[in-house]
């Protein structure tokens, strides 16, 4: 081998630097109130529109949450002219796209298609808009299918984390509410979806962007022939009662047994999209935690192996907002995760950021910048954002000057102003009895909930059990299995702490078996063993007891009577 | 109603090295990035009996380090220079890849040439990777409903475990692995000889081929890795199986097939005849079960797309109460329709239409474009059927289609597996699961929070889509979002970082 070139050792520098081109917007306002702008990009025969609307599911009806998501989902179900299903075949012969979807702070109808047939996908797109009759059956199926999909949901943790962080973190700010209840689905009427879509669908309070292979004043031309009778309305604004303050630290565990793992999010109140303090914070949070060379991640993945990421979110929206820190991590760390949590959070408020941090941050968020306007979807994504939280229009031009402006100072002003570890709330959905005890070290406040969000008692297994578990059961234990014939089976079962509170495996000479689900109490456990044997696989119950280095217990295999055994700790 | 569509061809240039590393350069001067891919010809499907997941916990191990690079440094250098990256494994491949402002590309082909030459293995960054692999697994397939039973699925529609594994493998194989497996695999798959190099973006070709040489052709060839049987029986043998699901709050079934590898009329016309059964509101399975009888919640389906045999899925979520079977045999009947009649001339305008578009939307995107180059280079020899393979599809007739549902998907050779919840909930109940199978891991080394590349076709995507409630990402180049991002969910932007 060569001995190694020099030019190997250090990270090369960089070419000359070449300019971005930021694409050229037309704007312009119709008589109605609708602002529309387009954007010529011809590159590929494509073209995207996007329709957004300045209400989100912030403004559904106190009684009625879920409506805005209902009502978009049900646009393409029915016009005056066109069926659900005419509108399906329609927009798949183009071999186009139609959706449309809201989230707390805005609603936004897209579609998409090559630009042979941009005509054909904005008439559609502009029926499904100003025409949409809310068939009854269709709003009947509707309710009914979001209401299984919320049982779906319920059985994501990261769902129910983020539900509970919206609950404790807003109050009574309807950002509070993250899905509907299934009493609020029933109580909707094809009446309420009707008037719901008249009031909050006027085109003095929504903006069309178009980007693509078309001409401007042709597109235009036919925008205002097409949207033109859509009659303008009152825009109720964002009256929302104030985001609540916190005054201590507390926990909020969603207790989920069995749970593979422990979701960890830890929140404080954040900012307004439009804060002055945005940027600053946006520094603060790269370095925090935005990516996977932030601390966050260094800390828990790359240094400890807590997680698969650990990562910070700057959860910015046009009235309120929070800052987060999360991780999914193995159960038995919880605790440790969180000691790792709030020393970072400590420290970003403590110590200033260091000189190659901030310029690293920097560095970061100006270069992905370009990334983001390399596609038709990616640029309308950052036009309607500007248009919906309100951000000056020249955004993407400054964008990159605003970050570079920020300074050390300001990023510990924001640390110390928006980091506050003793005012947060950790959120954990996991285990609930083995969660317990790791949490006691870091507040004396904890709420227990179970998955339907409802309130409940601490869990009787606590988390004391459970290192009494490790420590008692966890090991190689030799055993011998006493068969009906007087024969003795040689059998090791291992035992281990982990995932489910207990876990482990059987080898012996009838085959190896795996323990699916174990249950223990103090110096006693049982377990469901799947064993492979030639190729099947056959289960069996297994319990036993601790004595010192001592088990006994016995196991049966589906129908056949138990077999009693008898062993040692391997030592 | 598409005459007069033409695409104009993508300007490759393709060289090799005489170590024999595969190079593909296409210049795109629109914005000024640059997107780097190396894929290596290595997946799960190299992986040994009792070293599952070893190719993705390997593919973890290329960001630990190398002689010039320390620990983690290939994440600190690609952000720190306003990149993002990632890497995946597939049963097929292993995938790095980044995007980077143009400036940088000395940067990415300095990391990727300093881990090919000189990876670093260590005990230490070995035993941490295994815990963030494990804590993967947990996090996007233990600890998910419905998930591990598509895993399940592919171990009945496949009989020779090269195929029937899954990438993620399973935690007993994970704990089991070595740094001396390490260090062979990374012998034996991470030569130049057995990787492609694509670059796509804002460069010159001339200054490119200059840095490509510079970096990486003084790294020696190994002799070519050991030949993969990917072979199968034809058959499934009509498979029914019942999966205990814990974390499922609803019954679910999934239908597998297995079909002939990619790149066939056959493969071609089938997986044509699996989007009009499943893909999107106006297929017939949609329009048949959650419209007309209203009998399902949702119905979503995927093709696993490998060189070897693959496989279609179909994934139902009843409505409760509503028969199981019955539903099954309403599937069964319109794939019979389909196999009888055939498409109609409106479902092969559509097909031809979501086809093109497909094929341009993805040309946006210099990451998307990279990783599809690699692909054809690696598994085809020929990167220009980026452009090409379109017109393959196109020439797929009605006919073929129709014959190839009749030969494939009307049989009874095809697996059923019933998802069953667990009694759950109650607390303390112990709880029979079945044994998890293992799974595929997904943009595994690090999730990019911020601009997620869009894998092009990862075996892991079609599980992932087929989870109720999830995105459904699939074979498509980028699309347009359906919703505006909810909540905190990563932004999209710097103005919503």
């Amino acid at each position: 081998m060569n001995p190694q070139h020099n030019f190997l050792q250090q990270p090369p520098p960089p070419l000359p630097p070449r300019a971005i081109k930021l694409p050229t917007a037309f704007e312009t306002t119709v008589a109605n109130g609708l602002t529309v702008v387009v954007i010529e990009d011809k590159r590929l025969p494509l073209v995207s529109f996007r329709l957004a609307l300045r209400t989100g599911d912030a403004h559904d009806p106190k009684e009625l949450p879920g409506l805005m998501d209902m009502l978009t989902g049900l646009l393409t179900e029915g016009t005056e002219s066109r069926t659900s299903r005419q509108i399906a075949d329609e927009v798949a012969r183009l071999g186009a796209t139609l959706q449309a979807g809201a989230n707390s702070d805005y609603t936004t109808v897209a579609a998409s298609s090559l630009a042979m047939f941009s005509d054909e996908i904005l008439e559609l797109m502009a029926d499904v808009v100003l025409r949409p009759v809310f068939p009854e059956n269709e709003v009947d199926l509707a309710k009914q299918n979001t209401k299984e999909s919320l049982k779906q949901q319920r059985a994501q943790p990261s769902f129910l984390a983020n539900e509970m962080v919206a609950k404790v973190m807003f109050g009574a700010h309807p950002y509070s509410v993250t899905a509907p209840t299934p009493e609020a689905i029933d109580a909707v009427t094809r009446q309420r979806v009707v008037e719901f879509h008249r009031s909050k669908f006027v085109p003095n309070n929504a903006v069309m962007i178009v980007a693509g292979d078309v001409e401007q004043d042709s597109i235009l031309k036919r925008i205002e022939e097409l949207f033109s009778g859509w009659q303008s309305g009152d825009v109720v604004g964002d009256d929302f009662p104030p985001q609540p303050s916190r005054t201590s630290r507390s926990a909020y565990v969603i207790d989920r047994p069995g749970s593979a793992q422990a979701n960890i999010i830890i929140a404080n109140r954040g900012l307004k999209r439009t804060s002055p303090h945005y940027f600053p914070m946006l520094l603060m949070h790269t370095v925090l935690g935005a990516n996977a060379s932030s601390r966050l991640f260094m800390n828990l993945r790359e240094e400890k192996g807590y997680t698969y990421g650990a990562y910070s979110s700057l959860d910015a929206r046009r009235t309120a907002g929070t800052f987060r820190a999360t991780a999914e991590v193995r159960t038995a760390v919880t605790g440790d995760s969180l000691k790792e949590f709030f020393y970072e959070l400590d420290r970003i408020r403590t110590e200033p950021v260091s000189d190659k941090e901030i310029l690293d941050a920097k560095s970061y968020l100006t270069g992905v910048f370009p990334i983001r306007l390399e596609t038709q979807e990616g640029l309308i994504d950052q036009l309607v954002q500007i248009k919906m939280f309100g951000l000056p229009d020249d955004y993407l031009e400054i964008y990159r000057n605003r970050v570079q402006a920020v300074t050390i100072e300001q990023i510990q002003e924001v640390a110390q102003t928006y980091v506050k570890p003793d005012e947060a709330a950790i959120v954990i959905v996991g285990d609930g009895a083995q969660i317990l005890n790791q949490v006691k070290p870091y507040t004396d406040e904890i709420e227990f909930y179970n998955t339907a969000g409802k309130r409940k008692n601490h869990p009787t297994g606590s988390a004391a059990t459970s290192h009494a578990a490790e420590a008692t059961l966890a090991g190689d234990w030799s055993l011998q299995i006493d068969t009906p014939l007087g024969q003795s089976i040689p059998a090791t079962l291992i035992l281990a702490n982990t995932v489910k509170g207990l876990s482990g495996r059987v080898e012996s000479e009838m085959g190896n078996g795996e323990l699916l689900s174990a249950t223990f109490d103090g110096e006693s456990f049982a377990a469901i063993v799947s064993f492979e044997v030639a190729g099947h696989t056959m289960e069996a119950h297994i319990a036993g007891e601790v004595t010192d280095e001592q088990m006994e217990g016995n196991i049966s295999f589906q129908d056949a009577p138990a077999l009693s055994f008898s062993g040692n700790r391997n030592s | 109603m598409a005459e007069g569509f033409k695409l104009s061809p993508t300007p490759i240039e393709q060289f090799n090295l005489a170590n024999g590393l595969r190079i593909i350069l296409c210049e795109d001067h629109a914005v000024p990035v640059v997107s780097v891919a190396i894929y290596y010809n290595v997946g799960s499907r190299n992986e040994k009996v009792g070293r599952t997941g070893f190719a993705h916990l390997f593919e973890h191990m290329m960001f630990q380090g190398s002689e010039n690079v320390p620990k983690a440094g290939h994440f600190q250098y690609i952000f720190n220079s306003g990149g993002t990256m990632n890497g995946t494994t597939s049963t097929e491949r292993t995938n790095y890849f980044e995007t980077l402002p143009a400036s940088h590309l000395p940067l990415a082909l300095w990391l990727e040439s300093d881990r090919m030459r000189s990876l670093k293995i260590t005990q230490e960054n070995l035993d941490n990777q295994r815990s963030a692999v494990q804590e993967e697994k947990r996090l996007r397939y233990d600890n998910q409903p419905y998930v591990n039973a598509f895993l399940r699925t592919n171990e009945l529609i496949f009989k020779n475990p090269a195929n029937a594994h899954s990438t993620i493998g399973s935690m007993e194989d994970l704990d089991a692995a070595t740094i001396e497996d390490v260090q062979e695999f990374f012998r034996v798959y991470y030569a130049p000889n057995n990787a492609v190099l694509t670059i796509v973006g804002d460069f010159e070709i001339a200054e490119a081929k200059v840095l490509v040489h510079k970096y990486f052709e003084e790294i020696p060839s190994q002799p070519p890795p050991p030949p993969v049987d990917t072979s199968e029986p034809e058959d499934v043998a009509m498979t029914q199986e019942v999966y205990h699901d814990p974390l499922a709050p609803a019954p679910a079934f999934v239908l597998g097939w297995k079909i002939p590898p990619r790149r066939t009329p056959d493969f071609y016309a089938i997986s044509l005849a699996a989007d009009l059964l499943f893909e999107g509101d106006s297929s017939r399975l949609y329009q048949k079960l959650v419209k007309g009888d209203e009998s399902v919640v949702s119905i979503q389906g995927g093709i696993d797309e490998r060189r070897g045999p693959s496989a279609v899925y179909i994934f139902a979520l009843p409505k409760p109460g509503e028969e199981v079977a019955a539903i099954r045999e309403q599937i069964v009947e319109e794939i019979r329709s389909l196999r009888t009649s055939g498409p109609s001339a409106e479902e092969m305008e559509k097909l031809r239409n979501s086809l093109r578009n497909d094929v341009v939307r993805g040309r946006q995107s210099t990451m998307y474009r990279a990783q599809r180059l690699a692909e054809y280079a690696l598994y085809d020899g020929d990167p220009s059927l980026v452009d090409s393979e379109l017109d393959q599809y196109l020439a797929i007739t009605p006919e073929q289609i129709r014959s190839s549902v009749e030969r494939y998907l009307d049989v009874e050779n095809r697996v059923v597996l019933d998802i069953v919840p667990a009694a759950v909930a109650e607390e303390g109940e112990s709880v029979a699961a079945s044994p998890q199978p293992s799974g595929e891991p997904q943009q595994p080394a690090a999730p990019a929070p911020q601009v997620p590349a869009t894998a092009p076709s990862e075996p892991a995507v079609e599980a992932r889509a087929l989870v109720p409630g999830s995105a459904s990402a699939q074979l498509e180049p980028p699309q347009q979002p359906a919703d505006p991002p909810k909540q905190t969910e990563a932004g999209s932007g710097p103005l919503h970082t």
